[in-house]
């Protein structure tokens, strides 16, 4: 596919200067919460004599991240991933520290960040249900003042890129979620974002999708400079996608590393699923930990590919000639945040 | 100021067509809402049929008149406006993330964002009332347009500011209910069927009195100071209106339920 020409103009500050693209120092965000005991005499107690909470949803994260860098930003649910995200775009308005996207204060000149950045959330549409995408294209136009002549090049652009040509006039309610997704990507390509925010963007995709999307990113990054900076409880978005990862828990970054080393720490290890036709006993191999018992007619295996290639557990297993049906996953993001508790006191010595 | 009034044009075209999506709906709610309308006129023509005369001082021509003005003012705020009455769901469910990721002035660009299909009903029913009532008379026709343009603009500012109270509250969507009531009520029926203390609150906390009975006095005998005065209310009200929301704004604190826009 040849590259559109939208695509391939650079602006040579973007690609060759390097400037912080986000700073913040002793970010913190709280909340005050009401806090009730239950059933219905407490209501009635917390109506006349509230007792309140402040709960700490960011607590003084300081980060900085260049102009051009893919930074994956993960953690559990509850972990101040989106209140720390919302902070930066100036939706949510900090409660102490300071912070700085693009040279500008999310605070006071939102709608000039707003203009230089784009954003995707997974859970919250910028399209209009009943409307076919290119309608919402044009209203998106008009917010960034994108005159009709220059919108409707972008979007033939984005449609060739994102290959929209066959839905973008169909009503978005009536879109598969991967057509929807890359229709909510390109609505937030449109104004040409400097910094891009991706929250859980493949989230309910399949394989494919996943993959066709990743890949657009990556081409984003790598001819337009595009700071990327993306949430995700997927694994191979991370793997795939970005260099440096951060990780928070309840409001603290607790690992900054390279996303090299998370491979090599956390995320080098398998998940396979095996069923058999009658049961078996999964033969022992170093790296592999059977999880499920011997003998059986299914087997689950975690497999450390840094001692083990992937590909060599399936051609043993395969030898024992009763594979019905195979399935190799990346361990939950939950359990690799879990073991980079684990890990964290033995790397911090 | 032009690229807001780009950005309203094009919310109302794709809520327009939005609209357009559901035809039989479309038709069915808004010619449903001038029927129901017609039903109160209906009512109104029997009381002065049976007392006659006037009514706390309104005949039933000026009865026509507010009665044609609210339902234009309230039609026309709820094609342009409609969200200031979901402004409640909004702020509690997290829904102004999306404004807020916006370059534009997020009031408008909130407010504008949705429409009311029954609305077109009272919109043209306001209109063909006041056909019907009036006929050709330019004066009176004056002041209907600028008592719809006022209605629309207060009436939306007192739904704005009784939803921005969720900003304190949590939840403001029982007040901001009573305020549309309130103001409609207070729209609708003579002024002077109300007592001093209620007749205060059409003219400060829920101004339509300006709006809807200031243009019918100003139509039966024109005062350039009353006139004035009720323009420097509308505007104040509607400014004091907006600076409320951008205080409460600052509250906000969004929130994560699954979102799609209608």
């Amino acid at each position: 596919m040849c590259i559109p020409e939208f695509f391939i103009i650079r602006q040579p500050e973007r690609m060759f200067k390097a400037m912080t693209a986000i700073e913040t120092k002793n970010l913190t965000k709280t909340y005050r919460t009401r806090v009730k005991a239950e059933g219905l005499a407490a209501s009635f107690r917390s109506l006349f004599k509230p007792v309140w909470r402040e709960v700490g949803a960011v607590n003084g994260i300081s980060l900085t991240v260049e102009q051009g860098e893919m930074v994956a930003f993960i953690g559990p649910n509850g972990a101040g991933k989106s209140t720390f995200i919302k902070m930066l775009c100036g939706i949510l308005y900090p409660t102490g520290g300071s912070l700085s996207v693009l040279g500008l204060s999310p605070v006071k000149e939102r709608r000039k960040l707003a203009m230089r950045i784009g954003t995707v959330f997974g859970q919250k549409s910028q399209l209009w249900l009943h409307l076919p995408a290119v309608d919402s294209f044009t209203l998106l136009g008009a917010i960034y003042e994108i005159d009709d002549r220059e919108r409707r090049r972008r979007v033939a652009e984005l449609s060739e890129l994102f290959e929209l040509g066959d839905f973008l006039h169909t009503p978005v309610r009536k879109l598969s979620l991967g057509q929807r997704i890359r229709c909510e990507v390109a609505a937030s390509l449109l104004h040409d974002p400097e910094l891009l925010f991706l929250d859980e963007p493949t989230i309910g995709l399949d394989v494919v999708v996943k993959q066709a999307l990743r890949e657009l990113i990556i081409r984003r990054n790598r001819e337009r400079g595009t700071t990327v900076f993306l949430t995700s409880h997927d694994p191979a978005d991370i793997e795939q996608l970005c260099k440096r990862a951060v990780v928070i828990d309840r409001g603290d970054v607790v690992l900054d590393s390279p996303v090299e080393r998370l491979k090599s720490d956390y995320l080098g290890k398998k998940l396979v699923e095996v069923k058999f036709a009658s049961p078996q006993t999964v033969p022992e191999m170093a790296g592999v930990t059977v999880l499920t018992k011997e003998g059986g007619l299914t087997a689950a295996l975690t497999v450390d590919t840094a001692r083990r290639p992937i590909g060599e557990v399936l051609e043993r297993l395969s030898l024992t000639g009763s594979v019905l049906d195979i399935t190799v996953s990346n361990p939950p993001m939950e359990d690799i945040i879990a073991a980079i508790f684990q890990k964290k006191p033995e790397a911090d010595q | 100021m032009k690229k807001h009034l780009k950005i309203m044009a094009c919310y109302f075209r794709l809520n327009l067509a939005s609209a357009l999506e559901y035809r039989s709906s479309f038709l069915t709610q808004a010619f449903g809402m001038a029927l129901s309308n017609s039903s109160f006129i209906f009512f109104w023509w029997i009381a002065f049929s049976q007392l006659g005369g006037r009514i706390a001082g309104y005949s039933f021509e000026d009865v026509l008149f507010i009665w044609a003005t609210t339902s234009a003012a309230f039609g026309l705020g709820t094609i342009l406006f409609a969200n200031a009455s979901r402004l409640t769901t909004l702020i509690v469910t997290g829904e102004l993330d999306a404004f807020l990721l916006q370059p534009c002035n997020v009031l408008v660009n909130v407010l504008c964002a949705r429409t009311n299909l029954s609305a077109y009903g009272d919109l043209a029913y306001g209109f063909i009332l006041m056909g019907l009532a009036f006929g050709g008379n330019a004066d009176a026709w004056l002041w209907f347009l600028v008592g719809t343009a006022a209605g629309c603009l207060v009436y939306t500012a007192i739904t704005l500011t009784a939803h921005t109270l969720s900003f304190y509250l949590g939840d403001a969507s029982l007040i901001g209910q009573l305020a549309t009531e309130f103001s409609i009520n207070f729209s609708i029926y003579p002024e002077k069927i109300y007592g001093p203390a209620v007749r205060a609150l059409m003219y400060s906390v829920l101004p339509m009195g300006l709006a809807i009975h200031i243009p019918l006095r100003l139509s039966r005998e024109f005062s350039p100071l009353i006139a004035l005065a009720a323009l420097a209310g509308t505007v104040l009200y509607c400014v004091l209106a907006g600076l409320f929301f951008y205080r409460g704004l600052r509250r906000y604190e969004s929130g994560n339920v699954m979102v799609t826009r209608l």
